[in-house]
């Protein structure tokens, strides 16, 4: 929606005085306002001007509270939560969502109480993926144990989704460990999930207790969502690995290579991909043509509105 | 002890004795009394607490009965056992719960697994056990996602049961036992609530990694009203007795070293349907009051003790004055009687026994003067007598031969000059015998009536007894048959005496041993300390004398021998006196005799 900062060219002045300096990209839009945030159509777009003249942005609102001023017309465009999906279908939302982009993982730190590869094999076949994608995500997830999606890929299903408590114990081999803390967004559905995942491996002979990853400093486990950055694969992957802290390039482009790369990372069980959850949107009655980016977000630039009568 | 102090002890213990028996009796009482009363509050707080779990049960059951029969909760019900498919509803028991202002809430499906749950949301799909479906309300610990427990009221209502249904979908609801169920307890003021959660004792499949020794008593596990309960360690071994016996237990506990923060706690087991005791209510009514009252009981008792010994003391001294100081007195004057001073008097203070005794002691002093006085004269008159009667004995037979002599001379007048000179030179000589004789005899009876008085030196008795012994062995012929000893310590026996007047008592003494031996014997001169006295013993092995004869011995002018004075003894006696001594005389007949001397030994 907005270009990102590596693409940020400069900071210009109008020059004549009368409206402040601002940021230029080479997006749609320019930034006519921090708070609340305004954006207004960019004239020089080299992809032409878009139709909508301003775009104004509201920020922490809650998912309920989106949904009524969607519904008595403050908002044009509003989120969906994956889990929120079908309660929004069944509330007759008109709704856009994407393809799965966001990925659901658990990363395991690899040092300290479980640098023992062991263990964090037992967890990887502990973990409980139908559970997550068929309640709490209301089936609207996609369970893999793969870091990119079967779609962009095709190889996914040569990861094993399936859970396996018998083996964990028997990898796990009785090491007992400390209570190990799982770190979460502080919002309810990772909340949740992070709760099942914590019941998960208390099957397994883990003692987890779930925290806030806002407040917790020392982090056994964290529930993250990693974004699909792009539609190349090779490009995806390495800016996947790059969010979890392997900056190592992705070199191969074939998805031989790129199903060895994942493997061999993915072998480490220092992530262990859960779900991949669309990214959805709820418009209003007068929003035409809205399509969302290969990584979900919405492309503002070709958005057209229906004249208010 | 004297009779004071046997008062004063007496009188102490009686007040001491009533003293504490009265302040036992009280204190026992009180005991007793508060004691009821804790256990009457007890019992009345218990009454009213099983009166609010009623009250709280029928709210927990009304609430789910409520729940399970909205139409919501049955449309629900019936999409779940149509379709199956519990996703939809994984919030609902949050949104049913806060709602009906449960803590707890969990819909089952009809397969048995959880299908929504409001306190462990990510609980859906483990499979919750329906055991208590005939229980309008009970007893249960639920597991929370923190890791603890919680004890709850539950109560579980199935929802839309049918015949057409195999399994009805169950709604189990519940609210917390916790501290404000405790706040709304009605407890009595000084009254203290607490309740007491045992850990969950049973090896979880959730929780494998907990061990079986999982019921140590933990004392952050006991909470009241406001918290955690200060000396909860104190209420162990009450809780674990109530645990084990599964009874209602109460005890003292002494939450402090201090008595005044002691406890009477009872604690009460809350039971599930199943009879094992899932927690413990403690009820502790604080024994301050009655400690308090105990301890104000006591300082008084201690103060009444005190006071009662004081008035003890007051009542020993004022019997003392009024008995036994009279007593006294009587006991100091018959000591002065016994010494001799018979003038002695007590005054009459009262007219009670003391005052009886103390005048019939008057009397009885004012009668022994007067007799000794009437003895006195009498023995003077008969000292008289007899010195009269000795007088005119002694004087009796010189004067005859003076008369006779004087009646010759007269009758010789007649005669011729020369037979006249014969008679008057006969005469004259007889005459010159008898006056010298008269002489000797005044010369004696002076002797004895004019003692002189001893100059006191500091001597060893030793040297006095060889004197004499050495002037008697030396001037005994030869072959008389009287033998002289003697037998001396070796370590000097010193005496203050008058040595000249000693040397002449003991003189007597030998030669009175020496006259009562005529046919030989033994005579003895010995010495010995005796205590703080020095004896004397001349003994001999003559004729001996008779009791009646010992008892008269040292009358003046008693003599047994056939001529003699009678004076000798008294003199010995007399001069024995003097020097603060005492003499006495130890015989029998045939027994010979022994004079014993007894004087003060001279301090050094």
């Amino acid at each position: 929606m907005l270009a990102e900062n590596q693409f940020l060219i400069q900071l210009t002045d109008a020059g004549d005085g009368k409206h402040p300096p601002c940021c230029v990209g080479t997006g749609p839009f320019q930034l006519a306002q921090g708070l609340p945030l305004s954006l207004v159509a960019n004239e020089n777009y080299w992809g032409g001007r878009p139709f909508v003249d301003k775009v104004e942005i509201v920020t922490h609102r809650s998912v309920r509270d989106q949904w009524l001023d969607l519904s008595v017309g403050r908002a044009d465009l509003v989120e969906v939560p994956a889990e929120e999906l079908r309660q929004a279908q069944q509330q007759h939302l008109t709704v856009v969502s994407s393809p799965p982009v966001t990925l659901l993982a658990l990363a395991v730190s690899d040092s300290s109480l479980l640098s023992n590869p062991n263990l964090r094999s037992a967890i990887a076949l502990a973990v409980d993926r139908s559970a997550l994608s068929n309640v709490i995500f209301q089936k609207q997830g996609e369970v893999t144990a793969s870091m990119l999606p079967g779609a962009l890929t095709g190889y996914s299903f040569l990861f094993p989704t399936d859970r396996d408590l018998n083996k964990a114990h028997e990898v796990r081999g009785g090491l007992n460990t400390p209570p190990l803390t799982l770190a979460a967004e502080n919002n309810p559905i990772m909340q949740l999930a992070a709760q099942r995942l914590a019941l998960n491996l208390h099957e397994a002979g883990f003692n987890v207790q779930v925290a806030n990853a806002a407040t917790v400093l020392h982090k056994d486990l964290a529930l993250l969502q990693l974004t699909l950055a792009s539609s190349q694969p090779q490009a995806a992957l390495e800016s996947m690995l790059r969010s979890v802290g392997v900056v190592t390039p992705v070199v191969e482009n074939t998805p031989a290579g790129l199903y060895k790369t994942e493997r061999e990372f993915l072998g480490t069980h220092t992530l262990i991909p859960l779900l991949y959850l669309p990214r959805a949107f709820a418009i209003s009655g007068r929003v035409r043509d809205l399509r969302l980016s290969p990584d979900g977000s919405p492309i503002l630039a070709g958005v057209s509105l229906e004249d208010a009568q | 002890m004297n009779l004071r102090q046997k008062l004063l002890l007496l009188f102490s213990l009686t007040v001491a004795a009533a003293v504490a028996a009265v302040a036992w009796t009280v204190l026992v009482r009180i005991r007793l009394v508060f004691e009821q009363r804790d256990q009457q509050e007890t019992a009345l707080f218990v009454s009213q607490f099983q009166r609010e779990f009623q009250h709280r049960s029928a709210e927990v059951a009304a609430a789910v009965d409520h729940i399970a029969a909205s139409e919501r909760v049955r449309t629900m019900a019936f999409q779940l056992v149509q379709s199956g498919d519990a996703a939809p509803y994984l919030t609902e028991a949050q949104t049913l719960a806060q709602d009906a202002q449960l803590d707890f809430l969990e819909i089952v499906g009809p397969d048995g697994k959880i299908v929504s749950s409001a306190q462990w949301p990510a609980r859906f799909g483990y499979f919750e056990p329906i055991a208590w479906v005939d229980q309008p309300t009970f007893l249960k610990t639920e597991d929370l996602p923190d890791g603890t427990s919680a004890l709850g009221l539950f109560a579980i209502r199935a929802v839309g049961r049918s015949e057409s249904t195999a399994q009805p979908v169950h709604i189990i609801g519940g609210k917390r036992l916790d501290k404000s169920f405790l706040a709304d307890l009605p407890a009595a003021p000084g009254m203290q609530i607490a309740l007491y959660k045992e850990a969950d004792q049973s090896p979880s499949t959730e929780q494998p990694h907990l061990g079986p020794d999982f019921a140590v008593f933990d004392p952050k596990r006991l909470i009241n009203a406001t918290g955690e309960v200060p000396y909860a360690a104190r209420y162990e071994h009450l809780i674990d007795t109530a645990f084990n016996s599964r009874q209602e237990t109460s005890a003292i506990l002494y939450l402090t070293d201090h008595r005044e923060d002691s406890v009477n706690a009872t604690a009460i087991p809350l039971k599930s349907d199943r009879g094992e005791v899932l927690a413990v209510l403690t009820v502790s009514i604080s024994r301050s009051g009655m400690v308090q009252a105990q301890q104000h009981i006591r300082a008084i008792a201690y103060g009444v003790a005190a006071g009662g010994i004081l008035f003890a003391i007051l009542c020993s001294l004022w019997i003392a004055a009024k008995v036994s100081r009279p007593i006294e007195q009587l006991a100091r004057a018959a000591e002065q009687v016994a010494a001799g001073n018979w003038e002695t008097h007590v005054p009459e203070r009262s007219r009670d026994e003391v005052g009886l005794l103390a005048r019939s002691f008057n009397h009885m002093t004012a009668e022994l003067v007067s007799q000794r006085e009437r003895l006195v004269q009498t023995e003077r008159v008969a000292a008289w007598r007899e010195l009269a009667r000795r007088l005119a004995h002694e004087l009796k037979n010189p004067l005859f031969p003076l008369q006779l002599t004087v009646e010759n001379l007269i009758r010789a007048r007649a005669l011729s000059p020369e037979e006249f000179d014969e008679v008057f030179r006969e005469s004259t000589q007889t005459l010159g015998m008898e006056i010298a004789n008269l002489k000797t005899i005044i010369g004696r009876f002076s002797d004895f009536s004019k003692m002189p008085k001893p100059e006191l030196e500091r001597i060893d008795v030793r040297e006095v007894l060889d004197r004499v012994f050495s002037f008697y062995d030396a001037a005994t012929p030869d072959g008389n048959a009287i033998h002289f000893q003697t037998r001396f310590p070796t370590e000097p026996l010193l005496i203050n005496v008058d040595p000249e007047l000693i040397h002449r008592a003991l003189c007597n003494l030998v030669l009175n041993a020496m006259d009562a031996m005529p046919n030989g014997g033994t005579l003895t001169l010995s010495t010995n300390e005796n205590g703080e006295k020095v004896e004397i013993r001349v003994a001999d092995t003559g004729e001996g004398m008779t009791p009646e004869e010992c008892e008269r011995l040292f009358t003046p002018y008693y003599t047994t021998k056939q001529h003699g004075t009678g004076l000798g003894l008294a003199i010995v006696q007399s001069v024995i006196a003097d020097h603060a001594g005492t003499i006495a005389v130890e015989s029998r007949p045939a027994g010979g005799a022994t004079f014993v001397i007894t004087l003060p030994r001279s301090s050094c």
